[in-house]
C-alpha cells in the first residue's frame, strides 16, 4: 500500500489564509504604491517643468524690467524732453535723437518710432513713417490708461507696414516739468527677442512644447520639440486655454490637460504668460522604469512571503500533526507514547495534559482489572460455599434432631438461628432483600451471639417502614450489630443493649445500630465518617490492617456501588454508647434487577 | 463555526487596516492653506539727512506701522539725497510712472505742482478729510486754507501746524559775544551793523549758498523786502508778473549785499553746505524754519539760538511740506496713505502741545526762542518757493545768482533774467 503524505488541515487553511491576505496586502499595497508613486514621479518630473517654466517666466519678468529702464532712460533723454517743450528741437537735434534710438541699451530692435507732442516723428533715416501712419496704427490704444507705464503688446504690424505678428513696445513719453500732451514711443522687435525666453531651459525645449500668450490668448511664440510624435501635438486652443486657467492666478502647476502637462507662468508686468506643453509620453517613459523595479519587488517580496509562509505554517503544524499521531494511533494498551513538546506555547499544555490524561486511564484500567479479579475471587467463594446448601441445611436438621432427642433445648435454638441466618446469607444471586428478611438476618445473629455470651446483651429492634415492601441492600446491619459486640461490649459482661431502628425520613431510609457499650473512639469514628467523602476505590485502603474495618468498607462499598455517592454510613459517639447509621437514598428502594 | 466566523472577521479586519494604511499612505499631504496677509504696503520715499545722517520722519513711519500693525504698511526707501536731488526724482519718478504712493516737498515745485493736478497724478484729498471728523479737528484752519486750491479742492496733506512752518535766522552766541553782540538785530540796519561787526571781528557773519533754489539768502531777501509795504504785497503775488521792478531790484541787490558776509565756498553749493559752515562755526548765522531744531548738533545746542529776521518778520507757508497721495495707486493703498497724513497731522499737533506746554527749562535756547518769537505776532511772509515760477526758482536762480554776487551782473541785469523766466514758464504753460 502506498503511504501518501498528506498536509496538515490546519496547515492547508493556514495558507489558504495567509495567500488569501498576502494576496490581499499585496493587492492594496500594490495599488496604493503605485499610485502614490505615479503620483509622487509625476508631481517630480512635472516640478521640473514647473520650474523651468518659472526660470523663463521669471526671465521674462527680467526683460520686461529691462525694457522698461531702458524705456524711462529714453524719456529721461534730454533731447526727448526738450522735443516735448513749445519750442521743440532743431533740426540738428532731431536728426540726432532720430538716431539716438538705434544706440539705446535694447537688443533685438527690429525697428522704432517716437512721435512728441507736436507730431514730430523720429524714426530710422530709411523709415518713412509718418505722424499719420501712427494715428492709423491704432497703436496708441495699447498705452491705455496709465500715465507712462511701459506696454508690451502683441499685434500687427501696421505701423511699420510689414503686416507680420510681432512683439510692440510702447511708452507714453511726458514732459518733466509742464503738463504737456505726451508723445508717444514704439518699438517693433525681433523673434529672437522672446526667444530669448525660451532659450534659458533648453533642457526644457528638448522634451516639451513651450510658447508664449499674451492676454488676448495670442500666441506670440511656440516651439515643439522635433521628436514630438504624431498626437503630441500642443492643444490648439492653448492660447484661449492659458487665458482661461491664469485668470485670476499667477503660476499654473503642472496640470493635467488633454494629451500632457500644462504649466503656466503669468508675467503681470509684461501680460504675457509663459507655457510649457509635456506630453504623457515624456511623463510615462520616467514611470515604466520605476514600475519595473517596483514590480520585480514584489515579485521578490512574493516569493519570500510564500517560502516563509510554507515555513512557519510547518513549524506551526507539526506539533500539531504530532499530537494527532500520538492520539490517533493510541491503541489502548502503549501508555508509554506520550507526548513530548517544546514550543513555548498553548500546545505544550495540551501536550502535558494528554500525557496525564493518558496516565490516569492506565491508573483506572489497573484499578478495573484488581476490581475485576477481585470479583471473580469473590464469586468463586460464592460458588463454592454454594456447592451444596441443601446439604449444609439437611446437615443441620440432623443435628436440630440429635440436640432435640437429647434435650438439648440451646443447641436448639442455635441450630435454628443459624439456619436462619444462613438463609439470607447463603441466598443466591438476589443482593436486595426485604427489611424483613434484614431484619431477620440480623436477628439470627444476634440469638446466636446471645446463646455464645449468655447474658451479655439484649436487644430491641424498631421498624417504622413496611417491612416487607421495603428492600434494601443485604447482609449490611449484621457486621455493624458484629461490631457492637465485639468492641461495643469489650468492657462488659453483662447489661449491654443493641436498638435497631428502621426509618424513613424525606425520602430516604435509615438504619441505626444503636449499643450502649463503650463508646467509639474519637479518631476511628472520624476515620469511619470521613470515608463517605473518599472515591469508592480507595475505601479499601482505609485500614491498612486487614484485620480490623473490614466490615465497615464492606458495608459502605456495597453501599456506594449499589446507590451512588448518596448512601452513607456514620458512626457517633454518645455519652452512653455508639449510634451507627445507614443511610439509604430513594425511599423504599428498589427491586434487585437479578 | 466560531473559529471560521472568527478568521473571517479578523481577516476582514486586517484587510480593513491595510486598506485604511494604504489610502492613508496614498493620500497626498497638501499643506494647509495658511493665512495669506492682507497687510497692505504704501510705498514711500524719504531722505535721510547727508550732515547728521538722521532719517526724516522716521518717529512717523515708526508710529504708523505699529499703529495699523496688519492692515497698513508704510514701506520707506530711504533715500541719502539733498532736498532738491529729492524734487528732481520726484519729477522722473512721475514721468516713468514709478512716483511711491506718498510724496513730499511737492509744493517747493509750484510749476510741477499744478501739472501733477493737471494731469490727475495726485489725489483730491477732501473726500478724506470730510469723511474723518477727528482728522478735520486736528487742523488749523490756516494750514487748511493754506493747503486749499481757488477751486476749494485740497491736493497737499494739511498736515502741518503754523507754529511749525516759520522761518527766521539762527545765530551763534558765542561768536556774536566775540564780536562783542549780546542780542540779535532788530532793525535791518541793526542787521547790516552786525554783519559788519561781525566781520570786522574775523567772523564771517552768514552762512549762505546759490543751489537749491537759494533757499538761505532767499529767505533773508524775501524778508527784507517786505519791510516796505510794497515789497509785503510783491511777496503775496502769485507768480509775480515782473521782477523788474523796485521789489525785484530791492531783493537783488539785498543777495548781491548777503554775499558779501557770507564764506567762499558758498557758490554754485547747496544748503548743506552753508549747513556745515554754521554747525563748524564759520559763520555766525543760517536761516531756516523751525525744523532745523532737531538737526542742531548736541554740542551745539547751548551756542545756537534763534530770532526772528529783522523787524520781527518770519517766512512762513505752512503747505510747503507738500505731501500728497499719488493716484494711480489702488483705494486700499491711497486710505492707507491718507491715515499716514492723519498720523502725521496728529504727531505735529501733540508735538505743538507739548512744545508749548514745555517746561523752558529743558529745551534748547533756540527752541525757547522761537516759541516767544512765535508768540511775539511776528509779520509772517509767504515763502516765495510756493509764490514764484519754476524756472526762476530751478533754472534762473542757480544760473544768474553767481553771476550777481560776483558782481558779473547788475541788479537790473537780475530782474531782467528773471522776467525771462517768467516768458519761458508762460511759453510752456
Amino acid at each position: 500500500m502506498k503511504k501518501t503524505k498528506k498536509s496538515s488541515g490546519i496547515q492547508r487553511k493556514y495558507l489558504k489564509y495567509t495567500a488569501a491576505l498576502l494576496g490581499l496586502a499585496l493587492l492594496l499595497s500594490s495599488l496604493g504604491v503605485l499610485l502614490t508613486v505615479r503620483n509622487q514621479m509625476t508631481r517630480l518630473i512635472v516640478d521640473k517643468y514647473e520650474y523651468m517654466t518659472e526660470r523663463m517666466g521669471i526671465t521674462l519678468e527680467n526683460m520686461f524690467k529691462k525694457t522698461d529702464e531702458t524705456t524711462a532712460e529714453c524719456i529721461l533723454y534730454d533731447d526727448v524732453q526738450q522735443s516735448l517743450q513749445t519750442g521743440g528741437l532743431e533740426e540738428v537735434n532731431h536728426i540726432s535723437l532720430s538716431k539716438y534710438f538705434a544706440y539705446i541699451d535694447l537688443e533685438h530692435v527690429a525697428d522704432y518710432c517716437y512721435v512728441d507732442n507736436k507730431g514730430n516723428v523720429y524714426t530710422r533715416s530709411y523709415s518713412d513713417v509718418s505722424y499719420e501712419d501712427i494715428k492709423d496704427s491704432g497703436f496708441e490704444r495699447y498705452l491705455g490708461d496709465d500715465y507712462s507705464k511701459t506696454k508690451w503688446f502683441w499685434t500687427k504690424d501696421t505701423l511699420f507696414g510689414t503686416e507680420d505678428n510681432a512683439l510692440f513696445i510702447g511708452r507714453y513719453v511726458r514732459s518733466l516739468d509742464y503738463a504737456h500732451e505726451p508723445g508717444m514711443l514704439f518699438f517693433k522687435m525681433e523673434d529672437g527677442f522672446l526667444r530669448e525666453v525660451t532659450d534659458i531651459s533648453p533642457d526644457l525645449t528638448r522634451e516639451a512644447a513651450v510658447g508664449i500668450v499674451d492676454r488676448e490668448g495670442q500666441l506670440c511664440l511656440s516651439f515643439a520639440p522635433e521628436n514630438f510624435k504624431t498626437g503630441e501635438s500642443v492643444p490648439e486652443n492653448i492660447g484661449e486655454m492659458v487665458v482661461r486657467k491664469m485668470e485670476d492666478q499667477q503660476v499654473l502647476s503642472g496640470e493635467q490637460v488633454t494629451g500632457g502637462v500644462l504649466s503656466v507662468y503669468r508675467d503681470e508686468t509684461s501680460g504675457l504668460s509663459v507655457f510649457s506643453f509635456v506630453p504623457d509620453r515624456i511623463l510615462n517613459q520616467r514611470l515604466i522604469s520605476v514600475f519595473l523595479v517596483l514590480v520585480a519587488i514584489y515579485l521578490l517580496v512574493t516569493a519570500v512571503a510564500v517560502v516563509l509562509s510554507i515555513y512557519f505554517s510547518r513549524r506551526f503544524t507539526k506539533p500539531i500533526q504530532v499530537i494527532k499521531e500520538t492520539m490517533t494511533e493510541f491503541d489502548g494498551n502503549n501508555f508509554d507514547r506520550t507526548i513530548g513538546l517544546n514550543t513555548h506555547t498553548e500546545l505544550d499544555e495540551i501536550g502535558r495534559a494528554y500525557n496525564k490524561m493518558l496516565k490516569n486511564i492506565q491508573r483506572l484500567l489497573d484499578e478495573i482489572k484488581a476490581q475485576e479479579r477481585e470479583l471473580r475471587a469473590a464469586e468463586l467463594n460464592t460458588l463454592i460455599s454454594q456447592i451444596n446448601p441443601h446439604f449444609l441445611y439437611n446437615t443441620l436438621d440432623t443435628i436440630y434432631m440429635l440436640a432435640r432427642i437429647n434435650g438439648e433445648e440451646t443447641t436448639m435454638r442455635m441450630i435454628q438461628a443459624l439456619s436462619k441466618y444462613l438463609r439470607l446469607s447463603l441466598s443466591k444471586g438476589s443482593d436486595i432483600v426485604t427489611v424483613e428478611d434484614e431484619l431477620e438476618n440480623v436477628r439470627s445473629y444476634m440469638e446466636i451471639q446471645q446463646i455464645r455470651n449468655e447474658n451479655l446483651f439484649s436487644y430491641d429492634i424498631d421498624c417504622c417502614v413496611d417491612p416487607v415492601n421495603t428492600r434494601i441492600l443485604k447482609l449490611i446491619l449484621q457486621p455493624i450489630v458484629e461490631n457492637s459486640v465485639k468492641y461495643g461490649f469489650q468492657d462488659i459482661y453483662e447489661g449491654g443493649r443493641i436498638v435497631i431502628s428502621v426509618e424513613e425520613k424525606e425520602g430516604n431510609i435509615y438504619l441505626n445500630v444503636y449499643n450502649n457499650g463503650t463508646p467509639i473512639e474519637e479518631s476511628v469514628m472520624e476515620k469511619i465518617n470521613k470515608m463517605n467523602t473518599m472515591p469508592v476505590s480507595e475505601l479499601k485502603n482505609c485500614f491498612e490492617d486487614k484485620k480490623h474495618g473490614y466490615g465497615v468498607m464492606n458495608i459502605l462499598t456495597r453501599l456506594r456501588l449499589k446507590y451512588g455517592d448518596g448512601a452513607g454510613f456514620y458512626c457517633q459517639a454518645q455519652k452512653d454508647g455508639t449510634i451507627c447509621t445507614i443511610k439509604i437514598p430513594g425511599g423504599v428502594g428498589e427491586k434487585d434487577e437479578n | 463555526m466560531k473559529t471560521k466566523k472568527l478568521l473571517r472577521i479578523e481577516a476582514a479586519a486586517v484587510a480593513a487596516a491595510l486598506a485604511l494604511a494604504l489610502a492613508a499612505g496614498c493620500a497626498e499631504q497638501t499643506p494647509e492653506p495658511g493665512n495669506v496677509s492682507e497687510e497692505v504696503s504704501i510705498p514711500v520715499i524719504l531722505t535721510v539727512d547727508s550732515s547728521t545722517g538722521i532719517r526724516n520722519e522716521e518717529k512717523l513711519i515708526n508710529a504708523f506701522n505699529q499703529l495699523y500693525n496688519g492692515r497698513w504698511q508704510a514701506d520707506v526707501e530711504w533715500i541719502m539725497e539733498t532736498e532738491e536731488e529729492y524734487r528732481q526724482n520726484l519729477k522722473r519718478q512721475n514721468v516713468t510712472d514709478t512716483l511711491p504712493a506718498l510724496i513730499t516737498d511737492l509744493r517747493m515745485l509750484p510749476s510741477f505742482y499744478y501739472m501733477m493736478i493737471e494731469d490727475g497724478r495726485i489725489e483730491e484729498l477732501s473726500k478724506y478729510i470730510e469723511a474723518d471728523e477727528e482728522w478735520k479737528a486736528m487742523i488749523e484752519p490756516s494750514v487748511l486754507a493754506s493747503c486749499r486750491e481757488e477751486d476749494g479742492s485740497i491736493y497737499l496733506g494739511p498736515i502741518s501746524t503754523a507754529a511749525f512752518a516759520c522761518s527766521g535766522m539762527f545765530w551763534n552766541e558765542e561768536l556774536f559775544a566775540q564780536a562783542g553782540i549780546e542780542s540779535f538785530p532788530e532793525t535791518w540796519e541793526e542787521f547790516w551793523q552786525c554783519c559788519e561787526q561781525l566781520k570786522s571781528c574775523g567772523i564771517t557773519p552768514l552762512a549762505l549758498h546759490t543751489e537749491g533754489t537759494a533757499w538761505a539768502p532767499m529767505l533773508i531777501a524775501t524778508a527784507e523786502v517786505a519791510s516796505t509795504e510794497e515789497g509785503a504785497d510783491f511777496m503775496q503775488q502769485f507768480y509775480p508778473e515782473t521782477y523788474q521792478n523796485e521789489s525785484g531790484l530791492r531783493i537783488a541787490k539785498t543777495l548781491q549785499k548777503l554775499f558779501s558776509y557770507t564764506t567762499e565756498d558758498a557758490l554754485y553749493r547747496d544748503f548743506d553746505v552753508a549747513y556745515e559752515n554754521f554747525f563748524s562755526g564759520q559763520a555766525a548765522m543760517i536761516p531756516n524754519g523751525y525744523w532745523m531744531m532737531d538737526q542742531v548738533p548736541e554740542k551745539w545746542q547751548d551756542k545756537v539760538r534763534f530770532s526772528a529776521f529783522p523787524e520781527n518778520k518770519l517766512i512762513s507757508s505752512p503747505e510747503t511740506f507738500g505731501w500728497a497721495i499719488v493716484s494711480s495707486y489702488s483705494e486700499e493703498v491711497k486710505e492707507g496713505a491718507a491715515a499716514l497724513l492723519k498720523l502725521r497731522t496728529r504727531m505735529n499737533m501733540e508735538q505743538r502741545e507739548e512744545l508749548f506746554s514745555k517746561d523752558p527749562s529743558e529745551m534748547i535756547p533756540a527752541e525757547r526762542d522761537y516759541i516767544a518769537v512765535y508768540k511775539n505776532s511776528p509779520q509772517l511772509v509767504p515763502n516765495y518757493q510756493v509764490k514764484w515760477n519754476s524756472i526762476l526758482q530751478e533754472d534762473t536762480l542757480g544760473e544768474i545768482l553767481p553771476e550777481l554776487v560776483q558782481n558779473k551782473m547788475t541788479p537790473e541785469e537780475f530782474t531782467a533774467r528773471e522776467d525771462e523766466s517768467i516768458r519761458r514758464f508762460l511759453e510752456e504753460q
